[in-house]
């Protein structure tokens, strides 16, 4: 059963079409990546998906409801949450507030100004639990302006996963990581998110063909591919637009 | 928990006792003030500290408050609604979270240069009223009442300053408390993270216009709080205090203080009332110190007195404190030397023909000496600062250094 449905999503900046007709289907459960070239549209997909820009034409289904005309925090209360490929934290509260406050919405508590956080006892343990799982409980008080830089993305993610989201949208969770940060990351994402579709834009294809059990190829605003790694690799089309080299390499 | 409990009880008990040290009527008015200043001053700070609104008209809530508690004083007086002044500062508080709600649902759309500049415009626009609706602003003049008229409350009748002090100190430990506890709710922390990344704050499911809508209504009930205690202490009010001059001073007194801290905006309008009221016997000048403190702090000291204050914190977890007494000392002198030596120039430039008794000394602006004496003081005092601040460096370094 698919999730996420888009039906023929356009996007125009003025005459440039950048987003051309993409229709996709992301299965309930799926781990589902977006490749494509530099350029390609990526981050506008997942901009137009989680709200933040408007459709040019087209419609976007979540859970069997259009969400293409909804605010970014009506989309999120739905259930479905995104990271940033710019890390885009709270800077200045602490690394512990930040995941509470990921936490509120689906908790319940709304614009609540009676409610003292400090006695929402379920609230900060499900703060401090997340903290342990994203492996930042020895930071907690700190600003998370403060953190190092792989401690940020595992934040962000932090921050993306703790609201209990169905669907987590993941724009290059690892880009600008060191080769084992990165595989730390990837172990974490993993582990977080555990039962939960995820949808991903990532450039490192050994991350992607690790993660994913389908792939879509994005190119020029165009989904010229959606299917299993294996037959992405195998795909005439796919290799003359844009992966060929990459998947001969990392399989010489 | 038990720290914090200590700590509002402490603030209770200065609150209780400070008239008894200050029992001068200056004493006793300069408190009253500070009553009403630390509240508008916290309230200020939810927009500006907490929610990263700047408004440049946060006076308009606390004016209307104050206007409307000046009319109920005269009702009480009139005879028509009958209840006790004690209660005035609630009725300036639903005024000023009335007109935040009617001024906040379009205003807190945006935070930036738009709600800046709103904010300025409504500030025009009732500055602009008052002097069109004489019957409730009182044209310039303002409006007086009085505040003994009412039912005594238990045997209070307001006639002394001290009395009306209590009444303040009350509501300020009330106001402050309530505020505080506003910043430790779900709607206080998203202001921050409002503040802080409203396009994140979004994305995890919340309204940026809502969340700083509740923050601007709270700002302005508070500031109406303020605005009913001024009524009630000053018996009058005028279209000076809901326009742009106390909408700059409650902002000079948050900034002064510390943004970043709850506690800053209290030692800010601590601060600013002490200038106002004592510097101001001492020279006509007071306001262009203030404007140079201003400067000096936004340059030098960009998180307010508070942030200065909390700077020294990893010295005092570190035990070494005491390693920056000395040096402290040292700068601090020069330092004092200088700030004297400009002060003497700008009051002797200021002096006219009388000339200018400056600690005892008997300085004239016509006197070449007098002012080659102050230039002298102002370089050697310079030079002095220059010369002990390397130390204060080094000390400032190994006081904060990691510890071994």
């Amino acid at each position: 059963m698919s999730i996420l449905t888009l039906d023929g999503v356009s996007k125009r900046f003025g005459a440039t079409e950048i987003i051309r007709g993409v229709s996709l289907e992301i299965e309930a459960g799926e781990n589902h990546a977006i490749i494509g070239p530099n350029g390609a549209g990526k981050s506008t997909l997942f901009h137009l998906i989680s709200g933040r820009y408007t459709l040019s034409s087209g419609s976007i289904n979540f859970k069997g409801e259009p969400i293409h005309n909804l605010a970014p925090y009506e989309i999120a209360r739905r259930g479905l949450a995104r990271s940033f490929q710019v890390t885009n934290i709270f800077p200045r509260l602490s690394v512990f507030e930040n995941i509470r406050c990921a936490l509120l919405w689906s908790e319940g508590y709304r614009y609540s100004f009676w409610k003292l956080l400090g006695k929402q006892q379920s609230l900060n343990a499900k703060a401090r639990d997340m903290l342990e799982q994203i492996g930042l409980a020895d930071k907690a008080d700190l600003p998370s302006g403060e953190l190092a830089y792989a401690q940020q993305r595992a934040l962000e993610l932090g921050v993306a996963v703790a609201s209990g989201a169905e669907l987590i949208m993941l724009d290059e969770p690892v880009a600008g990581m060191s080769h084992s940060e990165a595989e730390n990351a990837v172990a974490l994402i993993r582990r977080i998110t555990a039962g939960k579709t995820l949808v991903m834009v990532e450039h490192d294809m050994n991350i992607v063909f690790d993660i994913a059990d389908r792939i879509s190829v994005l190119v020029y605003g165009e989904i010229i591919a959606s299917d299993k790694p294996e037959n992405i690799r195998g795909n005439k089309q796919v290799q003359e637009a844009y992966l060929g080299e990459v998947i001969t390499d990392d399989n010489a | 928990m038990k720290k914090h409990l200590l700590l509002w009880a402490a603030f209770a008990a200065t609150l209780i006792i400070l008239p008894s040290i200050f029992d001068s009527v200056l004493g006793i008015s300069i408190l009253n003030q500070m009553t009403i200043w630390i509240i508008f001053a916290l309230s200020y700070n939810m927009l500006l500290g907490q929610g990263g609104m700047l408004s440049f008209g946060h006076a308009v809530y606390f004016g209307l408050g104050g206007f409307m508690s000046v009319h109920a004083l005269n009702l009480i007086a009139d005879e028509i609604f009958v209840f006790s002044i004690t209660l005035i500062p609630l009725i300036g508080g639903a005024v000023g979270l009335l007109a935040a709600i009617f001024i906040g649902s379009f205003s807190t759309r945006k935070a930036g240069t738009v709600f800046a500049m709103i904010s300025l415009g409504i500030g025009e626009l009732i500055v602009a009223s008052s002097l069109i609706f004489v019957d409730f602003f009182g044209g310039e003049a303002g409006v007086s009442g009085d505040r003994t008229y009412g039912p005594p409350f238990f045997g209070v009748e307001f006639l002394q300053d001290s009395e009306v002090y209590y009444l303040g100190a009350f509501w300020l430990f009330v106001a402050t408390l309530l505020m505080y506890l506003f910043t430790q709710t779900p709607a206080g922390r998203m202001a921050n993270a409002v503040r802080d990344n409203p396009e994140r704050a979004e994305f995890i499911g919340y309204s940026t216009r809502r969340v700083r809508f509740i923050s601007f209504c709270a700002a302005g009930l508070f500031a109406g709080v303020a605005g009913g205690l001024f009524a009630i202490n000053y018996e009058f009010i005028t279209e000076e205090n809901l326009n742009a001059l106390t909408s700059g001073r409650v902002l000079l007194m948050a900034y002064i203080g510390g943004l970043g801290f709850f506690i800053g905006p209290i030692i800010g309008a601590i601060i600013l009332t002490l200038m106002n009221s004592l510097l101001s016997n001492y020279t006509e000048l007071w306001m262009l110190y203030l404007g140079i403190m201003f400067l000096f702090t936004v340059i030098f000291l960009p998180r307010g007195f508070a942030g200065f204050i909390m700077m020294h914190r990893l010295a005092w977890q570190n035990g070494r404190l005491k390693l920056l007494a000395l040096p402290y000392c040292l700068t601090a002198i020069p330092a004092a030397a200088f700030v004297t030596a400009l002060v003497g120039l700008i009051e002797l430039s200021h002096a006219g023909d009388e000339g200018l008794h400056f600690f005892g000394i008997a300085l004239s602006s016509n006197s070449i000496v007098s002012w080659l004496l102050l230039f002298a003081l102002a370089a050697a005092s310079a030079f002095g600062v220059k010369l002990t601040r390397a130390r204060l460096a080094t000390a400032w370094q190994a006081a904060n250094g990691a510890s071994n």
